[in-house]
């Protein structure tokens, strides 16, 4: 913890991060709920109003709806999304990449020749496609499909720590004592792993935030009016001209939270390696 | 060098081997999509008669393995289908020009990222901690955090609707060729540079870090050699391998990245008419454009690998397992 | 090191220079009129659904057409007609007039046009209409009879429709009708790539030898408004026909483009009748008790309600003659929850809402309405598709939708389409047996005065017990400055034979 601490002095950025990430998650469970307007509500007075009109913080769009608000409700779904997409794929890259690795032999081979193959269709065009045919996207499809196209990126990482942990001694002591495989891989393995897959975990969410802005971009993502940050900026394009702040303020949210989870999992992997 | 070899062979084989459990895969998931093919075609108007017509003469009822059998057996011979959406047009028309412009646009971002990325990676590398260091790292970071749409958004309305140097809309005006309008491109590649960017000189920084850190290198710079020799004929090369593996590992967001792109910009290429296919449900140009995809995507993947296996001494000469 | 990175720069902003630098130059003296019009569904004649309206009207043409300016009937391949009881009608043909492939246009080929409307194979959209005709009698070449089974006052109206373009006897449009109609219109189409691109040139031997006042027409089809204005704005295209309020507002103040407003068009919120939840009446007057028109004006289109926009729960344009002013039912929220409750659905309720995204007003209009009937408990589900999709995958098949509609000169016309229990494009699966009658009498009826009752008392029923909401508003066209004479009459086929460019 101190040396946490320490480490956190030394990287200005990083508080800076941490900060923004925890400012995101404050605004999605506060919602709206203190601001003048709703998300859906049109303000038909003031179409694209500029920032501050008519206590619109960040000004309306074309219908009159104000930007703050649907920004705001808009980073629930973006982060719940991103949270549990990252969770799933994590968890299911650990059961997959364990199993590989601790069982080796058929298993292995099984599980390098699957991910070759899912990992042959981009992960964006393999969403995209599911996504697409599926009809309507709801925050749950959402999810799955994103976390099974990162698969073959968490369960290869997942699977290289299992390797390099096999071969330790107390593994072997497990072993000898007779521990089922089960409790040798979770209890005694996983948390020697922490570090690496917590920071493979972080960097997950990053791009989940990204597949997921891009998704709502191409039209897949959740249907309107629910506010998705890539849908924004997409149907606000036309206007951007004349209502710049349509485009720029849901672009700036992606950028920040972005940057902030990257500078958050650079730094985390420097401290949580340098532990070893 | 045989051993090399046969390590093409293999690859080239597993290659094959991927390709036709993901056709099945493709056909699987498309063909489970809901709505009537045959409605699609003729339209509202259309009767009962002719609609059982056209199931039995395209043999739309016929058994899930015949139909995949059928389709793959026409893939082999280069006829990829006809497209729903488009009358009744043979896939295999419209498919091969927009694969060319995609290609070409792939290939402009291409030569555009790789060599900035690099030398910005490696000055960022030399110049540790130092302003150009900073400036870089950050912009490569900043840059890294936008997706392409939204950088496109960006150049559109700096470039195209402010300062009017390049179109808005990426559009071939009938009767000319891509290459009588060249600049449709730029904008487009110019935003999937800018993700790319950001991985790319950052791998580049760190590799040059370490190399740079090396005992070889502080030897030769004991040696007497000029600091600009050092950099360029000793770090460089050996920095260059990671660069290139991770280039290969982002191929796969490069053509996430062409489908936004593409999509943003209205450029007539294999992105956009793969989003097309999705949103009218044409099931034929759905398979067609994601098999093709997957088959580019392999082969690009493959490349590297055996770029890297070419280019770094302990593979190539070891011709051992990696 | 920095040396090579400003090589580098500059070599970047060289090369982007030499890009854009190097569009090709088009150096012709050839006058080329460029449309961006939206994507074609099928383009056949008879069956196409409106999208093609840009090309059919080059390529075909119609024994009558209608004068922009004044709304006349004006002669095209028909020279003149008449009829002394409204059962028959005789017409006079065009002497002279030669099909793209050369055969001469005479009265086996109107009475060919007419007579496939009822053939089965075909759908053919007006079969309804012209299961009228009894008889067709070729007098001679150039003279035609048609017998009606009643008299029909505003017969003459159907030829003025877009799907009665004049056909070929001897042509198969059954299998080229979409990848290579012909007609004796003023252009010929050269090429033309699906969902793409449409080439076509004058027709030399266009039987008026001043028309058309262009050398070719370039129809490019894209499916995104913005993208078609983009085009506009940089040159590429000339025409933009359909664009919406929020980007006249932003052309109004650009130079080189000029935005018109040639006539109002529908937008039907279709309250299907024949399924949930709007099958109860009750539903259906509970969710128009929560529009209110004022926001749906300002909100949509940026404009004042009546002065652009109009409302009313009818089938009608308010500015044409028939409509009967009907006062606003007022926006009242207790009384829609009531009614849901009485009809079973106390919590309220949720239903699908399909409409076309790439179409002016869709987006804007569908948001509106499910913001606005959200307050008394109607949960709409959002499902916008491109035009083309929506009218051929999902238009006639759903709970409850909004469609664009162009009015028509002859109202009856358009209720023989929509709400006719037969009509071929009967979206709200109106079936009200009164209302059948009352389109029967109505295309009957020879005095004015008792045809006029007839709408009235149609009016007041789509009131009590419609399954329509209808908002209307002005059809809009970009034009760039070097546009001259752009015609687009009530049948919204646009003459481009008209229209020269500078």
């Amino acid at each position: 913890m101190k040396y946490v601490l320490y480490q956190l002095k030394r990287h200005p950025l990083a508080i800076i991060a941490i900060l923004v990430i925890l400012g995101w998650i404050f605004l999605a469970f506060a919602g709206p709920s203190f601001l003048a307007y709703t998300y859906t509500q049109m303000d038909s007075t003031f179409q694209m109003a500029p920032p501050g009109v008519n206590n619109h913080l960040l000004g309306t769009d074309a219908l009159g709806r104000d930007i703050l608000s649907r920004i705001i409700v808009g980073s629930r779904s973006i982060l719940t999304v991103a949270l549990f997409t990252s969770i799933l794929s994590t968890i299911l890259g650990i059961l997959l990449g364990f199993s590989a690795g601790y069982f080796g032999k058929a298993f292995d081979t099984l599980f390098l020749r699957s991910m070759d193959i899912l990992m042959s269709i981009p992960p964006l065009v393999l969403s995209m496609v599911v996504l697409g045919i599926l009809g309507d996207s709801t925050i749950a499809s959402l999810t799955l499909i994103v976390s099974i196209a990162f698969i073959p990126a968490t369960a290869r990482v997942s699977r290289g720590v299992l390797l390099s942990e096999k071969s330790q001694e107390y593994v072997q002591a497990a072993r000898i004592r007779g521990e089922s495989h089960v409790y040798i891989m979770f209890a005694e393995i996983l948390p020697n792993t922490v570090g690496p897959i917590i920071v493979e975990a972080t960097a997950r969410f990053a791009y989940s935030i990204m597949m997921v802005a891009s998704l709502g971009f191409l039209g897949v993502g959740l249907q309107p009016p629910t506010p998705d940050w890539g849908m924004m900026v997409i149907e606000n394009r036309p206007i951007i001209a004349d209502a710049p702040w349509t485009v720029l303020f849901p672009a700036l949210a992606i950028a920040s939270l972005v940057i902030a989870i990257s500078i958050f999992s650079d730094f985390i992997s420097k401290v949580l390696i340098h532990e070893r | 060098m045989n051993s090399y070899l046969s390590t093409v062979f293999s690859k080239v084989g597993s290659l094959l081997a991927t390709l036709l459990v993901i056709s099945l895969i493709i056909f699987s998931l498309v063909e489970l999509m809901p709505g009537d093919v045959a409605q699609m075609i003729l339209g509202q108007s259309a009767t009962e008669d002719s609609l059982r017509e056209l199931r039995q003469a395209r043999g739309l009822d016929d058994p899930f393995f015949t139909r995949y059998g059928r389709w793959i057996a026409g893939v082999v011979r280069g006829d990829l289908g006809d497209s729903i959406y488009m009358q009744g047009v043979p896939i295999s028309s419209i498919l091969w020009r927009k694969v060319g412009h995609s290609l070409f646009l792939a290939l402009t971002a291409f030569i555009i990222f790789v060599p900035v990325s690099i030398v910005l990676g490696v000055i960022a590398g030399v110049k540790e901690k130092k302003a150009a260091d900073s400036i870089i790292s950050f912009t490569g970071l900043a840059t890294m955090a936008l997706p392409e749409f939204v950088s496109g958004v960006i150049l559109i309305s700096i470039f195209a609707v402010r300062l009017k140097w390049l179109p808005i809309v990426s559009v071939i005006p009938i009767g000319q060729t891509l290459f009588q309008n060249l600049d449709i491109l730029v904008l487009p590649a110019l935003s999937i540079t800018f993700v790319m960017f950001g991985y790319v000189s950052r791998m580049q920084r760190s590799s040059m870090i370490i190399v740079m850190n090396s005992d070889y290198i502080k030897a030769a710079r004991l040696k007497g050699l000029p600091e600009r020799y050092i950099i360029f004929r000793h770090a460089l090369r050996n920095a260059l391998l990671p660069t290139i593996t991770i280039i290969g590992m982002n191929m796969g967001w490069l053509f996430g990245g062409l489908i936004v792109v593409e999509t943003l910009f209205g450029f007539p290429g294999m992105g956009s008419l793969l989003m097309t296919a999705i949103k009218t449900r044409d099931v034929p140009l759905i398979e067609a454009c994601v098999l093709l995809i997957t088959v580019i995507f392999a082969l690009s993947t493959m490349t590297t690998d055996l770029l890297y296996g070419y280019l770094n001494p302990r593979i190539r000469f070891k011709g051992g397992q990696r | 090191m920095k040396k090579i990175a400003v090589l580098l720069v500059v070599a970047l902003l060289f090369t982007t220079l030499l890009f854009a630098g190097g569009a090709a130059e088009q150096e012709s003296t050839k006058k080329s009129l460029r449309v961006a019009t939206q994507v074609p569904g099928l383009i056949t004649m008879g069956i196409w659904d409106g999208q093609a309206f840009a090309l059919n009207a080059s390529i075909y043409e119609y024994l009558i057409e209608i004068d922009a300016n004044t709304g006349e009937l004006v002669p095209v391949l028909a020279t003149d007609w008449e009829t002394e009881d409204g059962k028959t009608w005789i017409f006079n043909l065009r002497k002279g007039v030669t099909f793209h492939d050369g055969s001469a246009f005479t009265a086996e080929d109107v009475k060919y046009t007419i007579e496939r409307t009822q053939d089965p194979e075909v759908g053919h959209l007006k079969k309804n209409d012209f299961a009228a005709v009894e008889r067709v009698e070729i007098i001679d070449d150039y003279t035609i009879a048609l017998h009606l089974e009643k008299a029909l006052p505003t017969f003459i109206y159907l030829f003025t429709d877009y799907n009665m373009g004049i056909l070929s006897s001897e042509y198969d449009y059954a299998t080229k009708g979409e990848m290579n109609p012909m007609g004796t219109g003023p252009f010929i189409l050269k090429e033309i790539i699906p969902k793409e691109s449409a080439y076509l040139v004058k027709n030399e031997s266009y039987w008026d030898p001043e028309l058309p006042k262009v050398d070719e027409l370039l129809l490019y089809f894209v499916g995104d408004i913005d993208a078609s204005v983009s085009m506009l704005e940089s040159g590429e295209v000339d025409i933009v026909p359909q664009i919406s309020p929020i980007i006249k507002k932003r052309l109004d103040q650009q130079e080189g483009v000029t935005v018109v407003s040639p006539y109002q068009e529908n937008r039907f919120i279709a309250l299907v009748q024949d399924r949930e939840p709007f099958n109860d009446n009750r539903v259906r007057l509970a969710f128009k008790y929560t529009m209110d028109p004022q926001v749906i004006a300002r909100s949509v289109a940026q404009m004042e309600l009546n002065e652009g926009v109009f409302y009313n729960e009818s089938f009608i344009l308010n500015e044409q003659a028939e409509y009967l002013d009907i006062p606003f039912r007022g926006r009242d929220i207790e009384k829609a929850k009531e009614l849901l409750a009485e009809a079973g659905y106390p919590d309220g309720l949720s239903v699908d809402l399909y409409y076309a995204s790439d179409h002016p007003y869709g987006k804007e209009l569908s948001q509106t309405i499910k913001e606005l009937s959200a307050e008394a408990g109607f949960e709409l589900n959002l499902k916008g598709f491109t035009r083309d999709v929506y009218l051929s995958q999902y238009w006639l098949n759903v709970p409850m939708c909004i469609t664009g509609w162009g009015a028509r000169v002859d109202v009856s016309m358009l209720l023989s389409y929509a709400y006719h229990s037969e009509g071929p494009w009967n979206e709200s699966h109106m079936n009200n047996p009164k209302v059948d009658e009352l389109i029967d009498k109505i295309k009957a009826e020879v005095d004015y005065d008792t045809r006029l009752g007839y709408y009235h008392e149609l009016q007041r029923i789509f009131f009590e017990e419609g399954t329509v909401i209808n908002v209307q508003v002005p059809y809009l066209v970009a034009l760039s400055d070097k546009v001259i004479d752009y015609r687009q009459p009530l049948t919204m086929l646009p003459q481009y034979k008209y229209t020269d460019i500078k």
